[in-house]
């Protein structure tokens, strides 16, 4: 079952999209098993049948669910018993119609197999450059069938490339990507480091660090709309790690004014700069809990690189790492309980999820050089960048089951993933 | 502050046995012979040089004032010369640290010296860090390399010559993911502009 799907991922993304490719490291047995027939297509079959590819790989990628496809169409006459003697809780079928060329009819239906109820279902035309995203949106629908909560499929990755032009130049791209890391789009080109890409709360801005200017520098694009990227600015020495408030007004960064690094908060309207830190070691890599009322950095004001919290209205600064002698890099959880950080384990760099009020660390990943993780927007994933074989790599890996799926760049490196919020 | 002091008092003992600032700038101007013995200079690390390309840029230079293209070529000269002269132009650093060593206190005494004797020329400290660790704690590491250069050079009046930047582990030297490479890639180099 499990090299059956992994053979069929493989193939999938082989023939539909060339740059990226999704492949299953290791499978959890008590997903939630469920079916996702392939849709009963009455046009150009080869449209419909990506919805189907797109929302299994989804279900499958989230640690949640175990879904696999029918070696036939299953159509409204559903045979509950046969599913259920193979252990399927819940069947998805679907019908695609072409309307016109591009005009596609979408009907699809959640059913339950024990209860035999319907649990979701929907009917509405789509543009076929609408295709992928669609599937995204029932992936979310579903999920939230089955689950009660929010999925976090109809969402964007921000992330960096790096080719390798020869004669020691390399090129620098800033893509944005479905949560899938397909439909990648270039939205940067540079010559020198792209850094740390950052979606705004509503998903139109991306902050990032360039050194188009010969020196680190934070800017502000807008992907969707035909405005001027913004700078920051300048202030003197190193400007760096940007991440947005909650509310999209201000951004934290790291600035080394007098040559000392430390955190502050940039107003974008008034701009006006608020001092956040003030130590002697490295404070950087802030970013923000979502409710808006703490940061978290990386410092090393102990002698070690370790985790501190700060709660910005009582001022108070508390360590938040004490397992390892390195922890950098951290980001809460959507919940606001936990923190994804960077681990050094021996002389590893590797992803671990802390319970910030246990002090619990639990070390998720498995290689040399992992970094840069990020959740989604409903926790469900972490996503991260790798090192291995000598290029770059952008995994996920599911926070239950502990699945790690990886997708990779085939061109050169994948750096630095940063997962955009929900979509509105 | 207190880190300054340390960086005199280390300076300080390096130029043997001198008590003030003052009494250094005596040892070191006129221009010492460098105390240090070359063998074991060459032995270590340290003896790697940087291409000559990196060393000097005069297309880089943005001062108020621009130079004649015999100005550029007397400033290339002399920084040519420095080099011959086995005066490193990359300094290396430990593993998350930024604290100059003996011997590269040595080096950028020779630097000092050379940035007296050529008041037109203009310094880039430019600071690196190998890959492993996040790369903004990176960037911000390569700059305290940069910077703990520019301080020693500070006690020399040098520093509205200097300009630190960090390119944090993003340009290393040496390609591999091992300790060599590592040791390469933490780095400070040396550009006269």
């Amino acid at each position: 079952m499990t090299k059956l799907l992994a053979t069929f991922l493989t193939l999938y993304s082989a023939t539909a999209f060339a740059i990226l490719e999704v492949t299953i490291l290791k499978k959890s047995e008590d997903a939630f098993p469920i079916v996702i027939s392939p849709f009963l297509v009455k046009g150009d079959a080869q449209q419909g049948e990506s919805i189907a590819h797109i929302m299994r790989d989804n279900f499958n990628r989230s640690g949640e669910f175990s879904a696999s496809s029918a070696d036939y169409v299953i159509t409204s006459q559903v045979d509950f018993d046969k599913w259920q003697t193979k252990k399927v809780e819940a069947i998805v079928i679907g019908k695609l119609e072409q309307v016109s060329k591009k005009i596609f009819n979408v009907e699809i239906e959640l059913l339950d197999i024990y209860s035999k109820k319907t649990l979701y279902s929907k009917k509405f035309a789509v543009h076929n450059s609408g295709i992928r995203r669609i599937a995204h949106y029932l992936s979310d629908q579903i999920y939230f069938a089955l689950l009660g909560k929010k999925g976090s499929f109809d969402t964007r990755l921000a992330y960096v490339t790096v080719t390798n032009k020869g004669r020691g130049n390399r090129e620098y791209r800033l893509e944005i990507a479905d949560s899938d890391a397909q439909n990648p789009q270039t939205i940067l080109r540079a010559a020198s480091p792209i850094l740390s890409p950052v979606w705004s709360p509503d998903q139109n801005k991306i902050a990032y660090v360039s050194f188009k200017n010969g020196r680190s520098e934070v800017f502000i694009q807008y992907p969707f709309m035909r405005r001027k990227t913004q700078k920051l600015p300048y202030f003197d020495g190193i400007a760096s790690s940007p991440a947005w408030h909650p509310n999209g007004e201000s951004i934290v960064l790291t600035l080394s004014k007098e040559g000392n690094k430390d955190i502050y908060s940039y107003h974008l309207k008034e701009k006006k700069l608020t001092r956040l830190t003030s130590d002697r070691g490295i404070d950087t890599e802030a970013s923000f809990s979502n409710d808006g009322e703490r940061i978290v950095f990386t410092s090393n004001r102990s002698g070690q690189v370790q985790v501190y919290i700060k709660h910005l209205k009582t001022g108070k600064i508390t360590r938040a790492t004490f397992a390892g002698s390195y922890n950098a890099k951290a980001v809460f959880s959507p919940d606001g309980k936990s923190l994804a950080l960077v681990h050094r384990v021996d002389k590893d760099y590797r992803i671990a999820l802390l319970d910030i009020a246990t002090k619990d660390l639990m070390v998720m990943t498995q290689n040399k050089l992992d970094e840069s993780p990020f959740f989604s927007p409903n926790g469900s994933m972490i996503i991260f960048a790798t090192n291995k074989d000598d290029s770059g790599v952008l995994s996920v890996v599911s926070i239950l089951g502990l699945q790690t799926f990886e997708l990779a760049s085939k061109a050169g490196e994948v750096r630095e993933p940063n997962w955009s919020h929900y979509s509105k | 502050m207190l880190k300054n002091i340390l960086l005199i008092i280390s300076v300080v003992l390096l130029s043997s046995c001198s008590s003030t600032v003052e009494q250094l700038y005596q040892k070191v101007d006129p221009r010492p012979s460098v105390p240090t013995d070359q063998e074991n200079l060459s032995t270590t690390q340290e003896s790697v040089i940087a291409p000559d390309s990196s060393s000097f840029r005069p297309q880089e230079f943005a001062g108020s004032h621009s130079r004649s293209v015999d100005q550029n070529n007397s400033a290339r000269i002399a920084v040519a010369k420095l080099k011959n002269s086995n005066t490193k132009f990359v300094l290396y650093f430990s593993y998350d640290g930024s604290e100059i060593d003996e011997l590269a206190t040595q080096e950028v005494i020779k630097h000092a010296n050379f940035m007296r004797d050529n008041p037109m020329l203009n310094l880039r400290l430019e600071g690196h860090a190998d890959e492993r660790g996040t790369r903004e704690y990176n960037l911000a590491l390569g700059e305290n390399r940069a910077l703990a250069v520019k301080e020693i050079l500070g006690l020399y009046d040098l520093s509205s010559r200097i300009e630190v930047i960090s390119f944090g582990e993003e340009r290393p030297i040496a390609q591999l993911h091992d300790e060599s490479a590592w040791q390469q890639n933490r780095r400070v180099e040396f550009i006269y502009q």
